[in-house]
């Protein structure tokens, strides 16, 4: 048993210590797991039970310039090709390439003053996914995802009798995000394939032959039946906590709800169609399902060729031919994110679940030419010089809805040439403080144990965004 | 699963918004004015000796409120937890401008304000002002915040009374604090000190030192804090239970485990049977399920000695070897980071598991890593530098890896439980900084080599140059010839080390008794003591006197009779975690379970690049995890860490689904030539059938009532697709995988017990 607290005056008397309890969600070293369920049966939490977020992720990074943060009177070397358009929201301008979601620019909010302070995709992807201050690339990301903190505070309160895992990743954002020190447990439950393709169809769920079903639950009982090692000597709650795994996984496997959740041709055509028949869209209208079925944190990327020759958003010249993939990208995203928004809102799934959309960063305001590296969707024959612009932190954009904030509006700002951020500027704690408020957990108060055995707080100087909070 | 060993909540820093509070202050001022002669007449107050400890026992500077090594709230740094009182005197007396004091009037300074509450503090009230804290900090505001007073003695120790006591269950103790200066004086600071209790099941600790314990015996240990100084009060909590029949002691493990149980009152379970008995040491020492026939021959056997006879052919047996090289590669991050690895990862992992068949003492297999020099082909513990490049990862790896230290806190502040410094830190560090490296014709491979020189390290703090000392022990002069990884490892070594032997044992202790002695088993301090001391020095001394034999202590540790109690409570052992008056149970890690569930199904999980039948147990590396799904489920480590906590023992949801439906599984169960098809076509009795499986899986004879519900199942008909009924050789091929898939999704086969 570690110090279950971080030894300070924090962390006066037990009288106060149990008080304390009660408000917030996080569990306790020292409670075992049956102090855990006579803890979760007292403190229900209403407000937060089921609080859920997507997160849309642009691997690679999208350019602010081109698409939410347009400066259309800048010279021609930093601005693109592409004309500006009016948005619902008088005073906010998107460029043509997102019409659907300008027409519905009422419906979200635009935060134009993101900062990290990372050039690469790993440290950039860290910065997002963990709050790591370091700039530097490194091959693992040393600090737990959001999304798998999440997971785990949640699990500490897991309810047995769900019928979805708390934490989905749809082709989730993989190669940077991890459990670190939480553990593999503590990851997504992870889907991956093309949504959209009639086969499609995710293992360990809802199995459709019947007979299987049968045979499972035969041999389920025949288990049980033999499973008669001594319960009475689990003091630490770990045979009745493999019970409820398995107890989990059979529903997984076969209840009929979880499998609908996975199901998309439960959704009706015309639905289908409004997010795209395509893998972006239906990966989409799947996690709005998911979320809506119960799943509480939803992570999903969007890459593969939709984005164009080399599969991301990472538009160096030598990649792809930048404006021409942005077009590339364009009908499929737009449409894509303005169903979702649509759809959240239409089905009240507005206050409970919160989507942000964005990449690790945004990319170079100036346009730079580059011999490009290979022919394919948005590039030109290798060799040709074509426009790209690279990685770009200092300055982008992300768009937020749900989660009961306030929308319509834009938050923050870039300089005249999109290339800081200056005013509101937000950094990736705050980002993340913004997610975890909406959860519900006190990010100001939570530190979890690295291997060392390290306090290590979930948030270490970030707040979240106060324009984003519902 | 155990509940959320690492995660924890502090109990304020909210978010804070910073406020100004000039416009505040003016209107008090007049009816202010009159109590300010008596505070300042107050009897004189230090910011170093009165006011630091108040500000540490409210919490101010805690990691996540304004210490400087959690960010620092707001602009407001201090140090954690209060080692550095001149920088945080300069932090509240002059930093920002000097706003946050108020001399005219003391209770509208804006430390007063925020820390009562009355200006908006995200730390909430931290002091109420009417306690001793806040008239303490006002008096030293109104006397002209000095950082000492005039001859002010230094604090020099701190006392705990009593220091140790016996404290029945749900009863209350109170602790007094004492503080001793330079002039000999002490005074009571019960009020001003922290306390901590190391395990909050057992016993909970108010503000003011008034201990309470729950209902769980054992020994529990108070920390108390004050000025940078620790004590601490340790209880033994007795259940105060008959215990009447002590099983015969096997050695001296028995005489102080059982001693303790009796001095506690708590009786023992019995000691086990002979089936749990022989799957448990199998497990433990070689990471294995007893095959059927050493089963079978076990339980025949009428020898009076045929546990001690088990235990030697185990600890002979290449199983040892194979599964303790496993443990210790992880820890010692044999890490496949490239393809081009391997040669260094085998290299690495062959020379340690040889090592431990041929029992190389422990001592000299430290040194040999330690002292490495060369190429990795020539002497593979070189792989270890490889792999830990910088000095300050070799420093922390070897302090908590052979010596239970943990040293890496004390790189950025001082050790808040510890008496380690950054000087401590830098010294050691200084033994690893004349480590040469040539590259060699490997890519990413360097020779090791001792670089000519007088070894120093810089304090990056106080920016002295600091020469080897190893944890605060003076090693002698190093001279430029001499490397001075040596002189570490010979220090480390040394019968009188207090903590080389004391870690490995603890450490080896943990892996069968299943909570170390002291916990977590690497983190050894004064402040962190044992739940049996007695029986740890005895270990200790056990170890030295043995030549720092690993297979003799493998040996003492099993043959005792305390190894090998019943995991099945009595009528009052039930509450008892930390007195081993039984076995706990734990979970098979993963390699074992997958081993296991080879051997119970007769399929053989492959692995690149080693030859058939390469049991997990035997993997060199991490490599292996990334083509095991089943491994990495499991929460086999990636050698990331030299904490044995990197692997992942609890359970999950993907471990259930994966055992539950994976098609891993269903292809071993289906496996031609598998277990399943050899007993669907043996011309023997369904008993007998089932009578197998049993001793392969459980290693023991089936009960009565499970082997009629088990071969009433197999008798069971099954219907194909189309309703039709399979034959009876299909149907009791299906059964028989069914009746194998139920006995490995049992807890009886996933634990062990």
């Amino acid at each position: 048993m570690t110090h279950p607290f971080h030894a300070s005056g924090c962390c006066p008397g037990p009288g106060r210590r149990r008080g304390f309890l009660k408000l917030g969600l996080a569990g306790f070293a020292s409670l075992t797991l049956p102090g855990l369920l006579r803890l979760r049966a007292e403190n229900p939490d209403p407000e937060h039970q089921g609080k859920a977020v997507i997160l849309v992720w642009k691997p690679g990074g999208c350019s602010h310039l081109d698409t939410y943060d347009p400066k259309p009177d800048i010279s021609s070397d930093y601005r693109g090709p592409f004309s500006v358009i009016d948005t619902k929201v008088p005073g906010m301008q998107f460029t043509e390439l997102l019409p659907r979601q300008a027409a519905l620019a009422d419906k979200f909010t635009v935060l134009r003053s993101m900062r990290n302070g990372a050039g690469g995709h790993p440290a950039g992807s860290f910065q997002m996914f963990s709050g790591d201050s370091d700039t530097r690339d490194k091959p693992k990301p040393k600090y737990p995802s959001w999304m798998s903190i999440a997971n785990y505070i949640k699990q500490q309160h897991r309810d047995p009798g769900r019928s979805l895992p708390y934490y989905v990743g749809v082709n989730s954002p993989s190669s940077y995000n991890s459990p670190a020190y939480l553990g593999d447990a503590y990851g997504p439950f992870t889907v991956t394939g093309d949504p959209n393709d009639p086969k499609f169809s995710v293992p360990n769920i809802g199995l459709t032959d019947q007979r299987e079903v049968r045979h499972l639950s035969r041999r389920s009982s025949l288990r049980q039946n033999l499973d008669t090692l001594e319960r009475a000597f689990d003091q630490a709650g770990e045979l009745q906590a493999l019970d409820e795994f398995e107890e989990q996984a059979m529903t997984l496997l076969t209840n009929p709800q979880t499998k609908e959740a996975f199901d998309l041709s439960k959704e009706d055509e015309a639905t289908r169609e409004r997010y795209g028949r395509n893998t972006w869209g239906q990966q989409l209208l799947l996690a709005r399902r998911l979320v809506e079925a119960g799943v509480e944190v939803l992570s999903t990327s969007l890459r593969g060729p939709l984005c164009g020759r080399v599969n991301n958003w990472d538009d160096h010249a030598v990649n792809h031919h930048v404006f021409d993939a942005l077009r590339f990208r364009a009908e499929n995203y737009d449409r894509a994110v303005s169903a979702l928004i649509e759809d959240i809102y239409e089905r009240g799934l507005d206050k409970r679940v919160l989507v942000v959309v964005t990449g690790e960063f945004g990319r170079t305001p100036k346009v730079n030419y580059q011999p490009s590296t290979g022919a394919g969707n948005a590039s030109a024959p290798a060799g040709t010089r074509q426009p790209g612009r690279d990685h770009w932190p200092r300055g982008f954009s992300n768009i937020w809805f749900g989660g009961g904030i306030e929308t319509g509006r834009f938050i923050g700002a870039t300089d005249k040439l999109g290339e800081d951020s200056i005013e509101r500027v937000c950094s990736p704690e705050d980002f993340m403080a913004t997610i975890y408020h909406h959860l519900g957990i006190d990010y100001s108060k939570i530190t979890i144990d690295d291997f060392n055995g390290r306090p290590t707080p979930i948030i270490n100087q970030g707040k979240a965004i106060r324009e984003l909070i519902g | 699963m155990e509940a959320s060993p690492r995660l924890r909540k502090s109990l304020h820093g909210a978010v804070m918004k910073l406020e100004s509070s000039l416009l505040r202050l003016v209107a008090p001022l007049a009816c202010a004015l009159a109590s300010q002669n008596a505070l300042a007449d107050d009897p004189a107050v230090s910011f170093r000796n009165d006011v630091l400890p108040i500000l540490t026992k409210a919490g101010c500077n805690a990691g996540t409120c304004h210490a400087k090594a959690g960010g620092g709230q707001n602009g407001f740094q201090l140090s954690l937890l209060g080692f550095e009182p001149t920088e945080d005197f300069e932090a509240i007396v002059k930093e920002a401008r000097g706003r946050r004091l108020f001399r005219a009037v003391p209770r509208e300074s804006l430390l007063l304000r925020k820390a009562t509450g009355q200006t908006p503090h995200g730390g909430g009230v931290r002091l109420q002002a009417d306690s001793h804290g806040y008239r303490t900090l006002q008096s030293w505001i109104a006397q002209g915040s000095p950082y000492a007073t005039e001859n002010e003695p230094l604090l020099t120790s701190i006392t705990v009374e009593p220091s140790r006591g016996i404290v029945r269950m749900n009863a209350d103790q109170q602790l007094q604090a004492l503080a001793t200066y330079s002039d000999g004086l002490t005074r009571d600071v019960t009020q001003s000190a922290l306390f901590e209790s190391n395990d909050d099941a057992m016993a909970e600790v108010s503000e003011n030192g008034l201990v309470r314990t729950s209902n769980i015996p054992g020994k529990v240990s108070v920390m108390v804090r004050f000025g940078g100084q620790v004590a601490v009060f340790t209880a033994a909590v007795p259940l105060g239970a008959p215990v009447e029949s002590l099983p015969a002691p096997n050695n001296f493990i028995d005489d102080h485990v059982f001693g303790n149980l009796k001095q506690i009152g708590v009786p023992p379970s019995p000691v086990s049977d002979d089936a749990t008995f022989l799957r448990r040491v199998s497990l433990d020492i070689a990471g294995r399920l007893p095959t059927p026939e050493e089963t079978t021959a076990f339980l025949e056997s009428e020898a009076a000695d045929k546990r001690e006879d088990a235990i030697e052919r185990l600890i002979r047996s290449p199983g040892y070897a194979d599964y303790f090289a496993n443990k210790w590669t992880s820890v010692l991050k044999n890490r496949r980071d490239d393809t081009n690895d391997i040669i260094s990862n085998f290299a690495f992992h062959a020379w340690i598991r040889d090592s431990l068949l041929a029992n190389v003492s422990y001592d000299q297999l430290v040194k040999e890593l330690l002292a490495a020099t060369g190429t990795i082909v020539s002497n593979p513990p070189v792989a270890w530098y490889k792999r830990v490049k910088d000095p300050k990862e070799q420093l922390e790896d070897v302090a908590q890896l052979f010596l239970g230290v943990r040293m890496q806190c004390a790189q950025c502040h001082h050790h808040p439980f510890e008496r380690w410094s950054q000087d401590d830190y830098y010294s050691l560090a200084a033994f690893f900084t004349r480590i040469g490296r040539k590259p060699t014709g490997v890519a990413g491979e360097d020779l090791i080599f001792h670089k000519r020189g007088l070894a120093t390290a810089k304090n990056v703090k106080t920016g002295a140059d600091l020469v080897p000392a190893a944890l605060g022990d003076d090693v002698g002069k190093i001279s430029a010839d001499e490397d001075p990884r040596l002189r570490l490892a010979n220090w480390m070594a040394s019968r009188e080390n207090p903590f080389f032997a004391k870690a490995v044992v603890n450490r080896y202790w943990k892996h069968f008794f299943r909570r170390g002695l002291i916990e977590p088993e690497d983190d050894i301090r004064e402040t962190n003591p044992p739940t049996n001391p007695e029986l740890l020095a005895a270990l200790e001394s056990h170890f030295v006197e043995s030549g720092f034999d690993l297979k003799e202590l493998v040996r003492v540790m099993t043959r005792s009779k305390a190894y090998q109690l019943s995991a099945v409570p009595n009528e009052h052992n039930l509450v008892d975690r930390q007195n081993y008056s039984r076995y706990y149970p734990r979970r098979l890690q993963a390699e074992v379970i997958l081993d296991a569930i080879d051997d119970l199904t007769g399929a053989r999980t492959s692995f690149a690049n080693l030859p058939a039948g390469t049991r997990a147990v035997a993997l060199p590396d991490n490599s292996y995890n990334r083509s095991s799904a089943f491994l990495q489920v499991f929460g086999r480590p990636n050698s990331q860490s030299v904490c044995e906590c990197e692997r992942v023992q609890s359970s999950s949801l993907a471990q259930s689904l994966h055992l539950i439906n994976s098609s891993e599984i269903k292809g071993k169960l289906a496996v031609g030539g598998g277990r399943a098809a050899r007993l669907q076509s043996a011309e023997i009795s369904h008993e007998q059938r089932v009578k197998e499986l049993y001793r392969v899986a459980f290693s023991r004879e089936p009960r009565g009532d499970e082997l009629s519900t088990a071969v009433a199942y197999l008798i069971e008909p099954i219907e194909d697709a189309s309703g039709k009924p399979l034959s009876e050789p299909a149907a009791l091929k299906q059964n028989l995988q069914d009746l194998i898939w139920a006995l490995m999704n049992t807890k009886e086969f996933l634990f062990n017990h």
